[in-house]
């Protein structure tokens, strides 16, 4: 049902949510961007409708509220443990179409893959309650109706920001309460156009799979990408993570078992024990990346592509890496094989 | 030649066709970029100097007036007439350079032209000579480091170890472009000696996660008596660390003052460099610092050990007569 909120009666009805739920959203923290004098934005909760960044894009996915970089799993003594707690509270979490489709793909990897269901996921997952932000515009590096993500409808509630108002299309049978009387007629919009467009190519057979792999089009990136990771981990996707046990001074039998961000583009990201590794350069694990995001998910899983096209790897690739620079340069490679194969 | 000032090398692209003009119209049709960031334009015959002078009373009121705020009524802080039609009214404090700063540079800290503009209302107009740079950070491409003072943006760098996930790239940046004070330990989290920190700020531009950031107090540090020169060249030593623009700001405002009192109000022509020479280190901070307030980070150097780069052997070696003094001087 459609409503017309003021800023006023929004932050009345979350003071009365927060009795039950957190309320996450995009926050601008100023001055703590990569570069000086400027802002990063990134998910945190708030109490005021004032807080939330709703002009510019985050720069940090929604993912870090489920799955924050570094969270402790459990406590272990010499004799026993204890599991952390998740938040008692429910979820309520501000995001854009392309990071509600990401978090689509977050729960297939961390509640079915491998028939495997990730329980520090799931206790945060299933307290989720989406509020859908209207995005009709986007920005220079969105691609989401390229990779089709720029619509949903999988949402409790949905929001546009207007000067001073908001006007809300609440679905959620729980939380159309805290807006009574403020219904008006609203349904959320979706960007139809992005200023950029990818063409996702297909790769018809392993030949040229194999034949791709060995394209000299990637050992660009040996000299441009510093392995950084700054890509995965702002992308809304990506799930990996490492486990570290942190040991309590003093006795090595007492510490906490941390789960941390973990990012395939980092070097020894894939070291096994005995000392292997697959990827050794920053070319290979670029490539890795790329074909993950746009060829061997879908693949595997049947369905979508990885990529949500949410453009975040390129705004915060500190050396300016285009995914859909790197995706057209593949599909051009792509052409020059299938013309040798002929 | 005619110098014109451009406080941190940066003004509107639209004066650069007076510059044209002046020099077709009155130079030898040549232009100089000035070494000190200026627009030089060469070969001005005496008989249009006038001409000159009147042709640029816009661009000193664009720049100096309207972009730095600068009163030209005053020099040295003194009252002072101005004739908008005569040029600039001294050439004592030269033209402040700057990096780009972080307008444009992403490594750079410090909104250079910002603060060059703030100093250039402080020292201009004077016949005491100074000279300032501004680098937007340690890396210093303008090499504030031969000026007098060399100002370079920094920050304190704030480490998120939550947000950490041990990619170690912020040790590798910093070993390589800086002074590798960091280090990655077995919990794959960080560990810096923050004494060697330059507060350059590699760390946090190659953070993948936000992990470091920059503090949000921009902070400066300045080095004191860098200088060129046929007789004794040098470069400048830390003078300053992690003050505030407030710091640097209160310092400037007492330049003048100071460089009056150690020539005993005689503006002759003598680098300002030399000044803080004849004065002494320890007796020049008494001035400089008359009033102002440092912040809790701020670090001063107790006392500075230049080391001279002797164009001529026992260059301080002279009869007593020579000796220059500051302070009161017996008239001549």
């Amino acid at each position: 049902m459609g409503h017309k909120v003021s800023y006023e009666q929004a932050n009345a009805a979350f003071a009365k949510l927060s009795e039950e739920y957190e309320i996450w959203a995009p926050k601008r923290f100023p001055k703590k961007g990569r570069y000086s004098d400027t802002d990063m934005i990134r998910y945190d909760k708030v109490s005021s409708v004032e807080e939330i960044e709703y002009k510019e894009k985050s720069d940090m996915p929604a993912k870090e509220v489920l799955t924050p970089i570094s969270e402790s799993l459990f406590y272990f003594t010499e004799d026993e443990y204890i599991e952390s707690k998740a938040t008692s509270k429910k979820l309520l979490i501000f995001m854009r179409p392309c990071d509600i489709h990401a978090q689509h793909h977050q729960e297939k990897i961390y509640l079915s893959n491998g028939n495997f269901e990730d329980m520090y996921y799931k206790r945060m997952n299933e307290k989720v309650k989406i509020v859908m932000m209207e995005c009709t515009e986007g920005w220079d590096t969105c691609f989401c109706v390229s990779m089709g993500t720029n619509k949903t409808e999988d949402y409790a509630a949905a929001v546009r920001f207007c000067d001073g108002e908001l006007l809300m299309d609440v679905k959620d049978a729980e939380l159309a309460p805290y807006f009574d009387g403020t219904a008006a007629d609203f349904k959320p919009e979706y960007i139809e156009k992005n200023q950029i467009s990818l063409t996702i190519p297909e790769i018809p057979n392993k030949e040229v799979l194999t034949k791709l792999k060995n394209h000299p089009m990637w050992n660009e990136y040996n000299s441009r990408c510093i392995s950084c990771g700054a890509c995965t981990v702002a992308c809304a996707t990506c799930t990996c993570f490492t486990t570290t046990d942190l040991i309590y001074n003093e006795n090595a039998n007492v510490g906490e078992r941390k789960r941390t961000t973990a990012s395939c583009q980092v070097k020894g990201f894939d070291d096994m024990a005995g000392g292997m590794s697959f990827r050794k350069t920053a070319a290979d694990r670029m490539r890795y990346k790329v074909l993950h995001k746009f060829h061997d998910y879908k693949a595997r899983f049947k369905d979508f592509h990885m990529c949500v096209g949410c453009g975040r790897c390129v705004d915060r690739c500190p050396e300016f890496i285009s995914i859909v620079a790197t995706v057209n340069k593949m599909s051009k490679a792509i052409d020059e094989i299938v013309a040798e194969q002929k | 030649m005619l110098q014109l000032r451009v406080p941190a090398g940066l003004v509107n692209a639209k004066h650069l066709a007076l510059v044209q003009e002046l020099c077709e119209t009155y130079g030898d049709g040549t232009f100089h970029i000035g070494t000190r960031m200026t627009f030089d334009i060469p070969g001005i015959k005496y008989e249009n100097i006038e001409a000159c002078n009147k042709k640029i009373k816009e661009y000193i009121q664009d720049v100096d007036v309207e972009m730095c705020g600068v009163d030209m009524e005053t020099i040295a802080h003194q009252p002072a007439e101005y004739d908008e039609d005569g040029g600039y009214p001294t050439i004592g404090a030269r033209n402040i350079m700057a990096c780009i700063g972080n307008r444009h540079c992403i490594k750079g800290n410090a909104n250079t032209q910002e603060l060059a503009n703030k100093i250039e209302k402080l020292i201009f107009p004077s016949h005491y000579h100074v000279k300032v740079a501004v680098a937007g950070c340690p890396n210093d491409c303008v090499k504030a480091n031969f000026n007098d003072f060399g100002i370079m943006g920094i920050y304190k760098q704030e480490y998120d170890i939550d947000r950490c996930i041990g990619c170690g790239c912020c040790v590798d940046a910093c070993q390589h472009a800086a002074t590798g004070v960091l280090t990655l330990n077995k919990d794959g989290k960080i560990d810096k000696d923050a004494c060697c920190c330059v507060g350059c700020s590699e760390c946090s531009i190659v953070c993948p996660t936000g992990a470091w950031s920059r503090s949000t107090k921009p902070l400066y540090r300045v080095t004191l008596g860098g200088r060129t020169g046929k007789q004794n060249p040098r470069a400048g030593k830390l003078f300053l660390n992690w003050v505030t623009e407030d710091v640097i700001l209160g310092m400037f405002a007492n330049w003048q003052k100071f460089s009056a009192w150690a020539l005993d109000y005689q503006p002759i022509y003598l680098h300002g460099g030399h000044l803080i020479d004849r004065v002494g280190y320890k007796e020049f901070v008494k001035h400089i610092f008359e009033g102002v307030e440092f912040n809790p980070e701020a670090k001063m150097a107790d006392d500075i050990y230049w080391a001279e780069n002797e164009q001529r052997g026992n260059m301080h070696v002279m009869p007593l007569s020579q000796h220059k003094h500051a302070g009161p001087q017996e008239k001549k």
